[in-house]
C-alpha cells in the first residue's frame, strides 16, 4: 500500500499539450476515480503514473519517492487494461504465472498465490482455460487476478468495465468495491461513467480538456459542484440551468428572467449585485409539484412525461425555457396540462454566468 | 435443383468451356502426357523410335539408383540450411524494422529489394560476386588477407555459395511476413509485461513467438515448397555442378530430360517429386488446422 501524489504534472505529445499541470494527492488505501468526458486526458494521466508514457513536466511520487524516471516494473503498480490485455495463447493459470515470473518465487509460493487470488475471484474452475474460452466478465476477472496476484502497492484501472453489458457491469462493479474493502490497496480508476465513479470512489477527480475541474468525495461533487461543468456532468438526468439576472426585491435580491422570478437563496444573497448575470441550477429531483396556494410557485406547461416505474421525468416549459422535473410516478401530470412547480431551496445552485464558477 | 436449373447449368458450362480448355491444354494434358511418358522408354535424341512400355522400370531407376537420391539429399540439405538462416535472420530483421525508430520505413523498403528481383537476375548478380578471379567477393576478402576461394567451381564451396545467394534473396520475404504479423499484434499485452517486469527474452519467447506461430508455419511451408523446386539460381551459377555437387531434384529432372534426353526417367522423377510435395502440402494444412483449433 502506498500514497501517490502528482505535482503540476504536464503531458505534451509534441507541441500538443493534453494534460495541463495536474495536482492530486492520493492517500494510502484510497480509491480515487478519474472521471471526465472522452479525450480529457484520463488515460494519459494514468499511463504516466504507470510509466507507459513519459512525464513532460512535474513530478509523480509513489510512497513518497519521485518515480518519474523509474521503469514501470519498479513502481510497485499493477494495471488492468480496458481490453484486458491477456496473453491469448496462455491459460488463465499461465497468465498469472507469467506475471509472477519476474519475482522469481518458488513453485509452491506461486501456486499458493494463484490459489489465493483464484479463490477470491472465483476462478478456480477456469484456471486451465484460455482467454478465448471465457466470457467477457470472466476475462475481466482474470485481468484483475493477474494484477492482484503480484500484490502491488497501487492498482491502476483503465475503464475496466466498458466492454461489459450493463448488468454484468453492475455486478463486477460491486465485486471491485468488495475487493478494495478486503485488500485496502490504493486504487486509481479511470472511467467516463459517473455511476461507476459515484459508487466506487472515496474521491472523484473530475477532468476536462486536460485540467482538473474539481476534486471531492461523491457527496461533495454532487451537492457542491464548483462550476457549471461539474454541475451538469454529475447527476442524471443532468441539472436544469436557467439564465437569470439579479434584481432588487422587497425582501433582498431576486433572480428574474423572462419566464419567472424567484427569491435568491438566502445564503448567497450577500454575493449578488443587482444587474449581475447568473446561472441558476436545480437538479430535476429538486423540482416538485406545488401544493395548492403555495407561494412562489411557477406555472409551467407539461410537454412530455416519461414514466420510469417509481418515478417519472416530466419535461416542462415556461415561455421558451425548458426543464425537467423528477417526481414520484403517482403524482405525474398528463401531457399538455398546466402545472405549478416549486424549487427546493436547498437544491438551488448559483453560478456566475461569465466565469461559470459557483457563487 | 433449386435456382440453378438444368438450362442454367448448360449455359454455365458453355461459359466455363474456354477456361477448362486452357487449363486442360496447359496443365492436365501435359501432366497426363508426363504420366504416359513415365512408363515408356522415350529417347528425345531418337524421336522416331517407338516408345516402348517399360512398366515401372523408370520409377525403379529413379528410386534405386544413386543420382536421384543424391539430388534429393542435396535438395533437403540446401532447404534445411537456407530456411534456417532465412528464418533466424528474417525474424530478427522483422523485430528490428518494426521498432519505432527514425528511418526504419526506408530501411525496410531497401531490405525488400532482393525479393523483388527475378531469380535469374539474382543468379547473374551473384555470378559477378563469386567470379573466381575477377569477382567482388574474392577481391574484398583478399583485402583482409584471405586467399581467393573457388566459390562456384569447387565441390566444397558451390552449395554454400548457392545457399548464400538464396538466403540473400528470400530472407526479405520472411522478414516482410513476420513484420506484418508483428504489427498486427495488440500492444496491450506488451504493456502488461512491461509493468509486470518480464524480461525481453521472456516476452519474445512466451508472448511474441507463440502469437507468431501460425504465420511462421505458413511462411515456412511457402518457403519449403519453393526451396523444394529451386532451379533458376543454381542453373545460372553452377548448372548443378561441379559434378553433381549442386544437383537438386529440379536439376536432376532437367538433366535427365534435356541433357541425357531420357524423357521417361525425367517424367518418373517428376512424379516422385510431385508426390513428395503433395505430402508436404497435406502436412501443412493438417498443422494449420491443428493450430486453428488450438486457438
Ligand atoms: N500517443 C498520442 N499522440 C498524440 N495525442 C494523443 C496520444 N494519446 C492521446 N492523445 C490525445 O490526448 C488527449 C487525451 O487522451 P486520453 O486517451 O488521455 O483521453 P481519455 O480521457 O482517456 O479519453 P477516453 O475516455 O476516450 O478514453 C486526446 O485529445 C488524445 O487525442
Ligand atoms: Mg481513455
Amino acid at each position: 500500500m502506498a500514497s501517490v501524489s502528482l505535482t503540476n504534472v504536464v503531458k505534451a505529445f509534441g507541441a500538443f499539450k493534453v494534460v495541463h499541470g495536474v495536482d492530486l494527492d492520493i492517500t494510502d488505501g484510497e480509491f480515487v476515480v478519474l472521471l471526465g468526458p472522452s479525450g480529457c486526458g484520463k488515460t494519459t494521466t494514468l499511463r504516466m503514473v504507470a510509466g507507459l508514457e513519459d512525464v513532460s513536466g512535474g513530478e509523480i511520487c509513489i510512497a513518497g519517492e519521485v518515480i518519474n524516471d523509474r521503469p514501470p516494473k519498479d513502481r510497485k503498480i499493477a494495471m488492468v487494461f480496458q481490453n484486458y490485455a491477456l496473453y491469448p495463447h496462455m491459460t488463465v493459470r499461465q497468465n498469472m504465472e507469467f506475471a509472477l515470473k519476474p519475482q522469481k518465487l518458488s513453485k509452491a509460493e506461486v501456486d499458493a498465490k494463484i490459489a489465493g487470488v483464484a479463490g477470491m475471484l472465483g476462478l478456480d474452475a477456469l484456471l486451465q482455460r484460455k482467454p478465448a474460452q471465457l466470457s467477457g466478465g470472466q476475462r475481466q476477472r482474470v485481468a484483475m487476478a493477474r494484477a492482484m496476484v503480484r500484490t502491488p502497492e497501487v492498482f491502476l484501472f483503465d475503464e475496466p468495465l466498458s466492454n461489459l453489458d450493463a448488468k454484468l457491469r453492475t455486478q463486477v462493479r460491486m465485486e471491485i468495491a468488495k475487493l478494495h474493502k478486503q485488500l485496502g490497496t490504493t486504487v486509481i480508476y479511470v472511467t467516463h461513467d459517473q455511476v461507476e465513479a459515484m459508487t466506487l470512489a472515496d474521491k472523484i477527480v473530475i477532468m476536462k480538456d486536460g485540467y482538473i475541474e474539481q476534486i471531492g468525495s461523491p457527496e461533495e461533487v454532487f451537492a457542491h459542484p464548483k462550476n457549471l461543468f461539474v454541475a451538469t456532468f454529475i447527476g442524471s438526468p443532468s441539472m436544469n440551468l436557467f439564465r437569470m439576472t439579479v434584481e432588487r426585491g422587497d425582501k433582498g435580491p431576486v433572480l428574474s428572467s423572462a419566464a419567472f422570478t424567484i427569491a435568491a437563496p438566502v445564503d448567497k444573497s450577500g454575493k449578488l449585485t443587482p444587474g449581475q448575470a447568473v446561472t441558476l441550477g436545480i437538479r430535476p429531483s429538486d423540482v416538485r409539484l406545488a401544493r395548492a396556494g403555495e407561494p412562489g410557485a411557477i406555472e409551467a406547461r407539461v410537454e412530455v412525461v416519461e414514466y420510469l416505474g417509481v418515478e417519472a421525468l416530466v419535461d416542462l416549459r415556461v415561455g421558451t425555457q425548458e426543464f425537467i422535473a423528477q417526481i414520484p410516478a403517482g403524482e405525474r401530470p398528463a401531457p399538455d396540462e398546466t402545472v405549478k412547480v416549486v424549487f427546493n431551496q436547498a437544491g438551488l445552485h448559483l453560478f456566475d454566468s461569465e466565469s461559470g464558477q459557483a457563487l | 435443383m433449386g435456382y440453378v436449373n438444368r438450362r442454367n447449368r448448360t449455359i454455365a458450362g458453355v461459359f466455363l468451356l474456354p477456361t477448362v480448355a486452357v487449363l486442360f491444354l496447359t496443365t492436365i494434358y501435359p501432366m497426363l502426357y508426363a504420366l504416359y511418358l513415365s512408363f515408356r522408354n522415350y529417347d528425345l535424341a531418337k524421336p522416331f523410335i517407338p516408345r516402348i512400355f517399360v512398366g515401372l522400370a523408370n520409377f525403379q531407376e529413379v528410386l534405386t539408383s544413386g543420382p536421384f537420391m543424391h539430388s534429393m539429399w542435396i535438395t533437403f540439405k540446401l532447404m534445411a540450411v537456407t530456411l534456417t538462416f532465412q528464418f533466424v535472420i528474417g525474424v530478427g530483421l522483422a523485430l528490428l524494422v518494426t521498432q519505432r525508430l527514425p528511418g526504419m520505413a526506408a530501411i525496410r523498403t531497401l531490405l525488400l529489394i532482393p525479393m523483388m528481383i527475378s531469380p535469374v537476375i539474382v543468379g547473374l548478380v551473384w555470378l559477378f560476386i563469386y567470379f573466381p578471379e575477377l569477382g567482388y567477393l574474392n577481391y574484398f576478402i583478399g583485402l583482409i588477407g584471405i586467399n581467393p576461394i573457388p566459390w562456384i567451381t569447387s565441390t566444397q564451396w558451390a552449395l554454400t555459395a548457392i545457399a548464400i545467394a538464396d538466403i540473400w534473396q528470400w530472407t526479405p520475404f520472411v522478414m516482410m511476413g513476420t513484420a506484418a504479423a508483428l504489427q498486427s499484434l495488440s500492444p496491450e499485452p506488451y504493456e502488461a509485461a512491461l509493468i509486470d517486469g518480464n524480461s525481453r527474452i521472456d516476452v519474445f519467447l512466451y508472448v511474441t513467438l507463440p502469437q507468431l506461430k501460425p504465420v511462421l508455419i505458413s511462411l515456412l511451408f511457402l518457403r519449403a515448397i519453393d526451396a523444394f523446386k529451386i532451379y533458376d539460381i543454381i542453373f545460372v551459377l553452377t548448372k548443378g555442378g561441379p559434378g553433381d555437387a549442386t544437383e537438386t531434384i529440379a536439376l536432376y529432372i532437367y538433366r535427365q530430360s534435356f541433357t541425357f534426353w531420357r524423357m521417361g526417367v525425367g517424367a518418373a522423377a517428376s512424379f516422385v517429386s510431385l508426390i513428395i510435395i503433395s505430402v508436404l502440402i497435406t502436412l501443412f494444412f493438417k498443422s494449420m488446422q491443428k493450430s486453428a483449433v488450438a486457438r
